[in-house]
C-alpha cells in the first residue's frame, strides 16, 4: 500500500477571526447616514420612527436590520479571510442582536413611562426625542455588541489554548484584543 | 398620542444648524491629527531633515485610538449634562465608553507588544485605530445632533 501524497491532503481551513475594526467602519457609515437623515429631514424622518414605535413595528424592524447587517458583515469577513464560520459565532450573531434590541426596547418603554409620569412641558416632543435616541443607540448596540462579545470570546479561547500549549513562539503569535 | 405637530421642530426644511456640532468635533481632528502632523513637518524643516512623515507613519502605533477615547469622554460629559431620561443617558454613555475603550486598546496593545518584543504590525495598528476612531467620531456626531435637537425641545 502506498503512502498518501502529502500534497493531496486537504489543509484544514482556519476559523473566522472577527476584528472590531472591520465592524466599526460599517457602523460608522450607518451612523453618518442616520445623522444625515436627521439633519436633512428633521421632522419627517423623526415622524416615521415615532409612528412606527406607536404602531409597535419599531422593535421588529430594528431586530431585522441588526440581524441582516450582522450576518452580512460576518459572511463578508469570512469570505475575505477565506475562513470557515464557527457555530459559536453564528449562534451569538443570531441570538445577541435580538436580546440586545429587545432589552433596549424595554429600556425605552421605561424611559417613556418615566417621561410621561413627570410633569414636564412639551411632553410629546420629549417622548419623540427619547424614541429617536433609543432607536439610534439600539441599532448601533445591536450591530456592534454581538461582535464585541464574539471578539472577547475568541480572545479568551486563544488565551486558553496558548496556556495549554505554552511555548514562547506561540505566545508571541497570540491574537490582539481589538 | 400622535407626533404630527412636533412643537418647536415643526419645520420641514433641513435643520442645518445641527452641522455646528460637526465643526465642533472637527476641532478634535484638527488639534489631534493635523497639528501634530504639521508640527512634525515644521520640526523637520527647522532641523534641516528630510523627514516627511505621513499621518499613517506618525500614528502607526495606534495613537488615533487615544484621540477616539478623548472624544468619547467629552461627549459622555455632554450627554450626562443633558435632560434626557437616566436610561438614555446611561445607554449612550456606556456605548461611548465601550467604543472609546476599544479604540484606546489598540494603542495599549501595540505599546505592550513593542515593549515586550512581540511581533507587532504597524499597518494593522494604524488601520484598526483609524477605523475605531472613525466609529467613535460618527457616534459623537450623531449624539451631538440628538442632544442639539433635545435642547431645542426642552428650551421651547
Amino acid at each position: 500500500m502506498s503512502a498518501p501524497a502529502p500534497a493531496l491532503a486537504k489543509a484544514p481551513r482556519r476559523t473566522v477571526t472577527v476584528r472590531l475594526a472591520d465592524v466599526a467602519v460599517t457602523v460608522a457609515y450607518l451612523s453618518l447616514i442616520f445623522g444625515f437623515l436627521l439633519v436633512s429631514f428633521p421632522v419627517s424622518f423623526a415622524r416615521i420612527i415615532q409612528n412606527s414605535w406607536l404602531n409597535g413595528n419599531l422593535t421588529v424592524a430594528m431586530m431585522v436590520i441588526a440581524l441582516s447587517i450582522d450576518a452580512c458583515l460576518y459572511v463578508r469577513i469570512a469570505y475575505r479571510l477565506s475562513a470557515k464560520p464557527t457555530v459559536l459565532a453564528a449562534a451569538c450573531l443570531g441570538f445577541l442582536p435580538i436580546v440586545v434590541v429587545a432589552g433596549l426596547s424595554s429600556c425605552l418603554q421605561g424611559a417613556v413611562n418615566y417621561t410621561v409620569s413627570g410633569d414636564l412641558p412639551n411632553l410629546q416632543a420629549r417622548v419623540g426625542e427619547e424614541i429617536l435616541a433609543h432607536t439610534y443607540l439600539g441599532l448601533v448596540s445591536g450591530i456592534f455588541l454581538p461582535f464585541l462579545v464574539i471578539r472577547l470570546l475568541q480572545q479568551l479561547k486563544a488565551a486558553r489554548s496558548n496556556r495549554e500549549t505554552e511555548s514562547p513562539s506561540q505566545t508571541a503569535a497570540s491574537v490582539s484584543s481589538y | 398620542m400622535r407626533f404630527g405637530g412636533f412643537g418647536a421642530l415643526g419645520k420641514i426644511m433641513a435643520d442645518w444648524m445641527s452641522i455646528k456640532w460637526l465643526l465642533w468635533i472637527s476641532l478634535y481632528l484638527i488639534l489631534a491629527v493635523f497639528v501634530p502632523w504639521a508640527t512634525s513637518l515644521a520640526w523637520a524643516h527647522q532641523h534641516g531633515s528630510d523627514l516627511r512623515p505621513r499621518p499613517k507613519q506618525l500614528f502607526e502605533r495606534g495613537e488615533l485610538g487615544l484621540v477616539g477615547l478623548v472624544l468619547g469622554i467629552s461627549v459622555i460629559w455632554d450627554l450626562l449634562q443633558s435632560q434626557y431620561m437616566p436610561q438614555t443617558r446611561a445607554l449612550g454613555s456606556v456605548l461611548l465608553a465601550v467604543s472609546g475603550t476599544m479604540a484606546g486598546a489598540v494603542w495599549i496593545e501595540t505599546y505592550c507588544r513593542h515593549s515586550t518584543g512581540m511581533r507587532s504590525n504597524p499597518e494593522r495598528a494604524w488601520r484598526d485605530s483609524r477605523n475605531l476612531a472613525f466609529f467613535v467620531f460618527s457616534l459623537a456626531v450623531v449624539i451631538e445632533i440628538l442632544l442639539d435637537r433635545f435642547a431645542k425641545v426642552t428650551a421651547s
